[in-house]
């Protein structure tokens, strides 16, 4: 066994799970960290590089990494591909002209091997805007149907501004990964 | 350091590197212990510091520490056996991931180009140690299956192509609501009582746009010498592919993907950045119209924060001005702009 199991170990332990937040610039990824940890998001500026949020959700102890996706630092991503139970791609529902650019860099993020074991939740972001794609048109847009059967997916629609979705969310990924990780011993 | 020639054979000199190989990493890794206990402040890994030179001693230490140890595992790697590269490995591999959450913890408060130095920094360290463990881990069935993948250092992304890499679109996405392809036209809209969510200026050329009242998120696209005037947004703007053009815009985030030869006047609340731009210049808001006071404050934008200069410039990886923005210099900006009639 190699170095990732020796990993898993310690994580096992410590009931860690590593989630990796990623998506188009202005998705509101960092905004729906910074709701799930109860701080204010009136004041955010684009993510320039990677924030760790630790926040303890259930018995677990989530440590989520909220990487920018700003073009020039989408290159970056793959850093953070190492040992990632969960991965939340989030969309800006309302963003209609970029669902193309979406659709693709999800495609290409898929078929990184090294992320081929992680949960894989999808937040159609931005619900409370007039005129969004609801979380259905957005799973018909981005193809979700002919994802790999191996993977563990699903989408669900949210709002960071009002917290709607986003437990349902975070509670389904983290089920799912503590049933892979630490109901298999 | 040591002179030993890492390629060579001979089971007997390979036990006596092995064995002091081992104490050389004894050593350093006691003394990374102490130096750790030393500093009072930390304690956990992600801790945050007061101070950016705090932080950056501490930085600069542990990535000399990770790159003496991967110098090391790869001078004494031909005399280890398997199961202590891979310790090593994992070692290192836990270390540049600490450094990694010291960046990421403190990145709140650092300046951008520390966060950005930084993170190269890390990314730089990733790189070599993927392509240490390339060289010390024979490509057996069994291990390392995910990391021998990653030890092509400058690939980006997975060059496998599925046959449906750019499928189209499945679902006929409909259009928001906005003004596309005018020329030479003034356009007014008012948010005032609609319940309009997102709106998109797209394909104008030498139009000149008034929008009064206020909006969820405003998408810019393409957009060729024009005036553009608006009310607060309330979450934010996304702007791609302007030229020559005077923007006059109120929202919490402003982000300014190719934009050339344009003036932004901006009451925004985070930094605005700019990417792929150049000869772009900034200004405060300038825009007056009536009950925009009121507009104002609905969005949380009455207090001028001054966030209009603090320009991040996503392509420009130095400490200095970047080139591609300027303050306007105050005797060549608008005077104030009034709509009023027009809404
Ligand atoms: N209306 C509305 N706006 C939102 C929502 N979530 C985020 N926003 C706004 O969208 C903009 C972008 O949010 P961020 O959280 O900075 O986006 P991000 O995905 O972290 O962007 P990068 O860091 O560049 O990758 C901000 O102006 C937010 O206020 C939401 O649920 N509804
Ligand atoms: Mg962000």
């Amino acid at each position: 066994m190699g170095l990732l199991s020796i990993i898993r170990k310690i994580k096992k332990k410590e009931k860690e799970m590593r989630i990796l937040m990623v998506g188009l610039d202005n998705s509101g990824k960092t905004t729906i960290v910074l709701k799930m940890n109860g701080e204010d998001t009136s004041v955010i500026s684009p993510t320039l590089g990677f924030n760790i949020k630790t926040i303890s959700y259930q018995k677990y102890t989530l440590n989520i990494w909220d990487v920018g996706g700003q073009k020039t630092i989408r290159s970056y991503w793959r850093n953070y591909f190492e040992q990632t139970d969960g991965l939340v791609w989030v969309v800006d529902s309302s963003d209609l002209r970029r669902l193309d650019d979406c659709k693709m860099e999800l495609d290409n993020l898929l078929k990184e091997e090294r992320l081929a074991g992680s949960s894989l939740l999808i937040l159609a972001n931005k619900q409370d805007i007039q005129g969004a794609l609801t979380p259905d048109e957005i799973g018909k847009v981005l193809n979700l149907e002919t994802m790999d059967k191996s993977r563990h997916w699903k989408i669900v629609g949210c709002s960071a501004y009002t917290g709607e979705g986003l437990l349902e969310g975070f509670d389904w990924l983290v089920q799912d990964i503590a049933s892979r990780i630490y109901m298999l011993d | 350091m040591e002179d030993d020639d890492p390629i060579h054979g001979g089971s007997a000199i390979d036990q006596a590197l092995q064995k002091k190989h081992h104490d050389m990493l004894e050593r350093l890794s006691a003394r990374h212990q102490t130096r750790k206990s030393d500093s009072p402040d930390s304690s956990s890994s992600s801790s945050s510091f007061e101070s950016t030179s705090s932080f950056l001693a501490r930085f600069a230490d542990s990535k000399r520490f990770i790159e003496s140890r991967i110098g090391e595992l790869r001078l004494g790697s031909s005399s280890e056996d398997p199961s202590n590269i891979k310790s090593g490995l994992a070692e290192i591999s836990s270390a540049i991931e600490n450094l990694e959450k010291l960046v990421a913890a403190n990145s709140y408060f650092l300046p951008s180009y520390e966060v950005r130095s930084s993170l190269k920094a890390v990314s730089d360290l990733k790189q070599s140690l993927d392509i240490l463990s390339g060289e010390l881990v024979p490509k057996k069935k069994f291990s390392f299956k995910s990391k021998s993948s990653s030890t092509k250092p400058e690939s980006k992304l997975p060059e496998i192509h599925k046959p449906d890499f750019v499928s189209p679109l499945k679902v006929p996405v409909r259009d928001s609501p906005g003004f596309r392809n005018k020329h030479g036209e003034t356009l007014v809209k008012s948010f005032r009582g609609s319940s309009i969510g997102e709106f998109t200026l797209s394909d104008l050329d030498s139009c000149e746009v008034k929008l009064t009242g206020t909006v969820n998120a405003l998408f810019l696209h393409r957009l060729k010498n024009c005036k553009v005037y608006t009310g607060p947004v309330i979450g934010s703007v996304l702007i791609d592919d302007v030229e020559d053009c005077v923007l006059v815009l109120a929202s919490h985030q402003i982000r300014i993907h190719c934009a050339r030869k344009s003036d932004f006047y901006l009451r925004v609340r985070s930094r605005p950045i700019i990417e792929d731009s150049n000869g772009v210049r900034f200004a405060p808001y300038c825009l007056d119209y009536e009950g925009i006071e009121q507009d104002l404050k609905t969005a949380g934008l009455e207090e001028e924060t001054k966030s209009w200069a603090n320009v991040d410039d996503f392509l420009w990886l130095r400490a200095v001005q970047s080139p591609n923005w300027s303050v306007l210099p105050e005797e060549e900006r608008l005077s104030p702009v009034s709509l009023s009639g027009d809404s």
